[in-house]
Order: C-alpha cells, then sequence, then structure tokens
C-alpha cells in the first residue's frame, strides 16, 4: 500500500500543476480597474479639479460597470499617446480609453476592444468663414501644425493639398490662434474639434475624409476581456447611452454625430 | 489503510477502538455489522483480499467514470465546432458579403445608366440584388438561430433586418430615378446621387457594422466554447493517467499482497488485468490527445481562416465597389478614395515608414511586396487579414493557393492605379470603360481574385473537412470500449482472487 500513497502523492502534485495553468487575468476578472484616459482634451479626457471628465471617461466608466467594477473601484490616470503601449503591456493600466486609434501596427502590441467609436478628420475654421466646404479648400489657407500631431500631414501629405503650416505647441494654442486670426482652419479628428467647438464662434465643416477607429487598449492577448468590452460597448449603444453621451460632450458643436454601433475590429 | 502486519500492531489498532475489552462478549453477540464496524475483519486474510479487490473495483470505477466524462467531452468539442455553431457562423459571414454586394449591385446600375453593355448590364446585376437580398435573409435566420439565448446578439439580427428594409427602400427610390433619368453611363443626375447617399450611408453606417459584428460575437463564443471544451479534454486526459496509475498502484499492491502472503510467484488473472489496465490508459490518453490535436487543427487550419478568409473576401467586394462609387459620386470622390485604401489596409497592410499613407504611395509599395513575396515560413512582410493567412498557409496546397491569390490581388490593385490615374487625368470615359467594360478587365480580373480566394478558402475547407473527419474516426466505438474495457478488468480481477478466497471456506 505504501506503493499506493506514494503514487497518489506524486500524481496528484503532477495533476495539480498541469490543470491550473498560471495565467494573468484579463479586465473581465478584475475586481478594480486603472484606467489610461488623456487628461488635456476637452469632451474626451480632461483633468480638473473634481477628477477627470469627458466622453472617454464616461465611456471607459460604462465599460467597466458591465465589466462587474463601479465607479468607487475605477482609479483614472493620465497616459499619454507615446507610453500606452509600453503602459498596457507593463501591468500600470489595465484599460486604455484615450482617443486610441486602432492600426495594424498597433495591434502586433496591444489587443483592441471596439471601437466604441469611429472619429474622421475634418475641419474646424472661425463661425464667419464660409469658404471651406471640404479639404480640398485648404489650399493656400493657414492650418494649424501641432508638435507630434501627424493632422496636418493628412490634408498637405496624404492629400496633396497646398495648405500652408503654422506651428502651435498644442490644439488649445491652435484654437487661440483661429480666433486671433494667425490661422485660417484646424484639422484634426472631429470628437477633438467638437470638445473645443462648445463655446467658441466656430464652425465645424462636417466633411469628414479620414476613418479614426477609437479603440478600447487591452494587455496584448486578453480575448475574454476584449469580448466582453464588445459586449459592452453593444449594449451601451443598443440602450442608448452612446447617444446620451455624444449628445452630452458633443451636441452643442455642430458636428453630425454617428449613433449606431461601429463595425469591431476583432479581438486578436 | 494502515499497513498492518505484526500482531503488536495489531493489537495496538484493536485496543485504538474505545469501548473494546470489557463488553467484548456483547459486541459478538451482536453479529457480522457489529464486527464488520469494529474493523477485526480487516485483520483476517480474507478480510485484506476483500478490501484490496473493493479498492482495486472503486478505482476502476472512477476510471470508467473519468473516461467516459473525458470522451463525452471530446464528442462535444467535435459537435461544437465541426457540425453546430462552427458551420452556422461562417453561414452569418454571408450576411455581410450579401448586404455589401446589395449597395455594390445598385452602385454599378446607377453608374451604367442606360447603357445596358456596360458591366454584367442593368437585369443581370438586378438579378444579383435580388439574390443577395434572398440570401440575406437567410443568412439573418442562421443569425437568428445562434441568438437564442443572447438577446442583445437577437437585438442587431432585428436591427439589421429593419434597417435592411429601409435600405431596400431607399435603393428602390434612387433606381427609380435613375430609369427616369435615363442619363447616360458615368452621368447619374444630382438627384439619383442624393438618393443613393441616403441608402449607402445607411448601410455603410448601419446595417454593415452590425453584421460584421454579428459574425464577429457569434465566432467569438465558437472560440471560447472551443476553448473551454479544449481545456476540459485535456484536464480529462490528466484524470485518466491518475486514476489510471492508481488502479495500476492498486493492482501490484494486490498482486505483491497474494504472492507474500500465499507464496506464490504471479497471479496470471491479476497479471492480465494489470496489462489490461495499462493498455487502456494507453490508448484513452493517446486517444484524447489525438482529439484534443483534431479539434486545434480544425479551429487553426479550418476556422480561423475560412472565416478570416470570408471578411477579406466581403471586404475587397465592398472595396470593389468603392471603385463605381468613387466614379459615380465625384462630390465624394476623396472620401471613396480613402475608404478604398483603407479596406486595403485591413485586407493588406504595409508599413510605409515615413511615406505618407495614401494610395498613391500604397500601390507602388504593395506591387513591389507582391511581386517578392512567396508563401514560406518566417513572418510575411505585410499584415491585415492577408497577413494572418501568411501565417497559417506556409506550405503545401495552402501556400500554393494562397500565392495565386496574391498574384490575383496584385492585378487587382494595378488595375485601380490605373483607373486612378485616368480618372485624376480628367479622362473619366476611359476609367468608367476600364472599370465597367466588359472587355477592359477590371471586372475580369476581380472575378479572377475572387474566384482565387474562394479556392483558397475551399482548401482550408478541406483541411477543416479532414481533421472533423479524423475526431469523428478516432471517436467511433469508443461509447462501448471504456465500459467494455473495465468489465473485462472488473472479471479478470475475480477470476484472480476467487481461488484463494476459497480457501478460507
Amino acid at each position: 500500500m505504501r506503493i499506493v500513497a506514494a503514487a497518489i502523492a506524486v500524481l496528484s502534485a503532477l495533476c495539480a500543476c498541469g490543470l491550473e495553468g498560471a495565467e494573468r487575468r484579463g479586465v473581465a476578472g478584475e475586481r478594480s480597474l486603472v484606467i489610461g484616459v488623456k487628461a488635456d482634451q476637452p469632451g474626451l479626457g480632461l483633468k480638473g479639479r473634481n477628477g477627470y471628465e469627458g466622453f472617454d471617461v464616461d465611456v471607459a466608466t460604462y465599460i467597466a460597470g458591465r465589466l462587474g467594477v463601479p465607479r468607487s473601484r475605477i482609479r483614472f490616470t493620465t497616459t499619454n499617446s507615446s507610453v500606452r503601449e509600453k503602459a498596457l503591456a507593463s501591468g500600470e493600466v489595465d484599460m486604455v480609453v484615450a482617443t486610441y486609434s486602432i492600426t495594424p501596427k498597433r495591434k502586433t502590441q496591444v489587443t483592441f476592444a471596439g471601437p466604441y467609436y469611429i472619429a474622421h478628420q475634418d475641419t474646424l475654421v472661425r463661425g464667419d468663414d464660409l469658404g471651406v466646404r471640404n479639404v480640398r479648400d485648404l489650399r493656400g489657407r493657414r492650418i494649424c501644425e501641432v508638435t507630434g500631431s501627424n493632422s496636418w500631414r493628412r490634408v498637405i501629405e496624404e492629400r496633396n493639398v497646398a495648405a500652408r503650416r503654422v506651428a502651435a505647441p498644442t490644439y488649445a494654442a491652435c484654437m487661440g490662434d483661429l480666433a486671433g486670426g494667425r490661422l485660417d482652419a484646424v484639422s484634426t479628428d472631429d470628437l477633438i474639434l467638437a470638445g473645443f467647438a462648445a463655446g467658441r464662434d466656430v464652425r465645424i465643416v462636417n466633411a469628414p475624409f479620414t476613418d479614426e477607429k477609437y479603440g478600447v487598449g487591452l494587455r496584448k492577448g486578453d480575448l475574454e476581456g476584449c469580448a466582453e468590452v464588445n459586449r459592452a460597448i453593444t449594449r451601451m449603444y443598443q440602450d442608448g447611452t452612446a447617444e446620451r453621451l455624444l449628445n452630452k460632450w458633443f451636441g452643442r458643436s455642430g458636428l453630425k454625430l454617428t449613433t449606431s454601433v461601429p463595425q469591431f475590429e476583432g479581438c486578436s | 489503510m494502515t499497513p498492518t502486519r505484526s500482531p503488536d500492531a495489531a493489537v495496538a489498532a484493536s485496543s485504538a477502538v474505545p469501548d473494546s475489552g470489557g463488553d467484548a462478549a456483547p459486541v459478538r453477540k451482536a453479529g457480522r455489522f457489529s464486527v464488520f464496524v469494529r474493523g477485526r475483519w480487516l485483520l483476517t486474510i480474507p478480510g485484506r483480499i476483500r478490501t484490496h479487490v473493493a479498492l482495486t473495483l472503486a478505482a476502476l470505477l472512477a476510471l470508467l467514470a473519468v473516461l467516459t466524462v473525458a470522451i463525452g467531452n471530446a464528442r462535444d468539442s467535435v459537435q461544437t465546432i465541426g457540425h453546430d455553431a462552427g458551420p452556422q457562423v461562417v453561414a452569418t459571414g454571408a450576411l455581410y458579403f450579401a448586404l455589401s454586394d446589395m449597395d455594390a449591385q445598385v452602385a454599378s446600375i446607377l453608374l451604367i445608366g442606360r447603357d445596358h453593355g456596360l458591366g454584367i448590364g442593368r437585369d443581370r446585376s438586378l438579378e444579383r440584388y435580388e439574390r443577395r437580398r434572398t440570401e440575406a435573409g437567410r443568412a439573418a435566420v442562421q443569425a437568428a438561430q445562434l441568438a437564442t439565448h443572447d438577446p442583445d446578439l437577437r437585438r442587431t439580427v432585428e436591427e439589421v433586418l429593419d434597417g435592411l428594409g429601409r435600405y431596400e427602400r431607399l435603393a428602390g427610390e434612387a433606381m427609380l430615378l435613375d430609369r427616369q433619368a435615363g442619363h447616360p453611363p458615368g452621368e447619374p443626375p444630382a438627384e439619383v446621387v442624393d438618393a443613393y447617399r441616403q441608402a449607402t450611408d445607411l448601410m455603410k453606417v448601419e446595417l454593415l457594422p452590425k453584421a460584421y459584428n454579428i459574425t464577429l460575437d457569434t465566432g467569438e463564443k465558437v472560440r471560447r466554447t472551443h476553448e473551454t471544451e479544449r481545456s476540459a479534454i485535456l484536464t480529462g486526459r490528466a484524470w485518466v493517467v491518475v486514476t489510471g496509475a492508481l488502479l495500476l498502484a492498486l493492482l501490484v499492491a494486490t498482486q505483491m499482497y497474494l504472492a507474500r502472503t500465499f507464496r506464490r510467484v504471479l497471479n496470471p488473472a491479476l497479471v492480465l488485468a494489470t496489462a489490461g489496465t495499462l493498455v487502456l490508459v494507453a490508448v484513452a490518453t493517446a486517444l484524447l490527445s489525438a482529439q484534443a490535436g483534431h479539434i486545434a487543427r480544425a479551429k487553426r487550419d479550418g476556422f480561423d481562416p475560412i472565416l478570416s478568409l470570408s471578411r477579406a473576401r466581403a471586404i475587397g467586394h465592398s472595396a470593389f465597389a468603392d471603385e463605381s462609387r468613387y466614379l459615380l459620386d465625384p462630390g465624394r470622390a476623396d472620401t471613396y478614395e480613402q475608404t478604398y485604401l483603407d479596406k486595403s489596409l485591413s485586407v493588406l497592410y504595409l508599413d510605409m515608414g515615413t511615406k505618407p499613407l495614401n494610395l498613391a504611395n500604397y500601390h507602388p509599395a504593395v506591387d513591389g511586396t507582391l511581386a517578392r513575396y512567396r508563401p514560406g515560413p518566417g513572418a510575411p512582410p505585410f499584415l491585415g487579414l492577408f497577413g494572418d493567412e501568411a501565417r497559417v498557409s506556409r506550405d503545401g496546397r495552402e501556400a500554393a493557393a494562397f500565392g495565386r491569390t496574391l498574384q490575383a490581388y496584385r492585378t487587382v490593385l494595378a488595375n485601380d492605379r490605373r483607373m486612378r490615374e485616368l480618372a485624376a487625368r480628367g479622362d473619366r470615359a476611359a476609367a468608367l470603360d476600364l472599370r465597367m467594360g466588359r472587355t477592359s478587365g477590371a471586372i475580369r480580373d476581380f472575378d479572377a481574385y475572387d474566384a482565387a480566394l474562394v479556392a483558397l478558402a475551399g482548401v482550408h475547407r478541406e483541411a477543416f473537412d479532414e481533421a472533423i473527419a479524423a475526431a469523428n474516426g478516432g471517436l467511433r466505438g469508443w461509447a462501448a470500449v471504456p465500459g467494455a474495457a473495465a468489465a473485462a478488468i472488473a472479471l479478470l480481477i475475480a477470476v484472480g482472487v476467487r481461488p484463494r478466497l476459497a480457501e478460507f471456506r
């Protein structure tokens, strides 16, 4: 019988490690979440005295809620564009909801749920400027070139529209320059423009010319979490929350909003 | 159980039982049950033999139970991916394709106007539109069946069907206006273009994304079920090994006990039972490993690539239709050029480095890449759906079919490049003739590409069917095997110990 006892001991030890592969949990199983958002984009992610606020923050809160994590157990943190992949890989943040465009290249490092919204590059001009109807009309006009942003390239290089570049450190600075007459137009993602447009005498042209798929960034390989987040986004559109949030943040900007669920990218 | 061979140990064991000693006489009267409870029978040789047999049979039962469950899991797993959800998910992919092709046919009809000699002609386009409408309806029914337990998914399916009704009305209006206008090819009047914009926007913004999400969502369910079932099979295999080893250890222990007690070398029946157990466990373990392998292969080489190729096909068709939309609606030509680029990138993505990402740069880059590329091991020089395919189709029939598909796709992209060059030069008539003409080849080349893509999917379909057939073949007969084998082993054990027990009667 000693043989049997020894056999049982050895086999149950073998069995135990064979059965429970050590796997990092995904967002679907977390009790609390750290979510990376932007801190300097009005309407999307803006850090104020009462913490973070904006469309991205509300979307992230809704998704977390559908994953079973209430507002009290979410910690928002500023995640700048340059560190998003690293922050996810290191586990510093569990989820990134920060105007994070899905691209095939990024998909090799990050698992993207969503998109939760498809933004489009569009153009913003002063309220009394009726001469710009689409991106081609920017020929010869002064557009804002924000340090670190590629939006100007999409006009001048990708579409070969001979606009003139005027450098500015941030989009907020572009707005000042536009009002002050040092610029004629600002061209970037429509939701970013809409966030700035509120309360200013400006006009969004409503001539979109690219698709920017804003995704929810997750740790690479968290397919379970990705599927859950996609389900949450589907529900967000079905129950009217998406429409309400879009109107809450961008309703007064004059931007034409899409209130139907976007085409998902597929979890990989 | 405690090994109690020495008399001291036996005394110690019996004295450890409370209320023994003084109350011995009434206990003896109480009969066999009491004897059993007090454990004295364990000290007798027949008692020991019976204990060995009981434990061995218990382990045998456990092995039988574990085997039955594990084989049941393997069967479920083949059923899910091979017969139920797998094919149904692939069928929902037809929804996106049918919807997208409906809109493509409308664009063709409006573009060719009164020149029925262009494209495949108005009548055949209309016919194809109707056929796609029917297919979309059928695919929606499949999707609805998959959604019986998922209210959110069912709602999405309903929204697609509602939207389809609205789309048909808008498209019908556009086609009516078009017929009334009787315009020359490529010059539809503004009201036709406006009506079409409403229809195609509805399709692009609402219907197609939802249709696409339905396939993704149901595909995700298959992925999840597959993962669960696969890990259940592997867990089952581990338990077969554990219970099998336990049974073997017990059989060996019984053998040794009998050998020691009765001074015999081997008990032939028990040796046979041991050998039989060894064979059963080895064969069952191998079977479960093979099943897990077949199912993983069916998913990796069959289900996954079939699904992503059906996406590539649907996206390709809708990109091809963006060419006619580009010609149809010059006011939105920039937008349609951009959507063509976006769709091409999702099929075949190239890292352009610092070069501006537009069609003018994409076309030469992709042409150069495809001219050099041959399917094989190693990382492909592109990403996107074809990048995924390149990682699966590294050799054999898959690689050959994939290579043909890529070369056909290269021709399709080259035609697009020529068409845009003509349009950019202001020669709309030549651009229209290239895209829609029956002899100039864009349609013929696209059909050749489509056929190559379908053939590639067919190769994966064969791999899928082979894996599923192998899985089915492996399981054939296994409904009866565990029970019969267990019965035989039990019988051998009985045959082995009966004569020894008989010595005590």
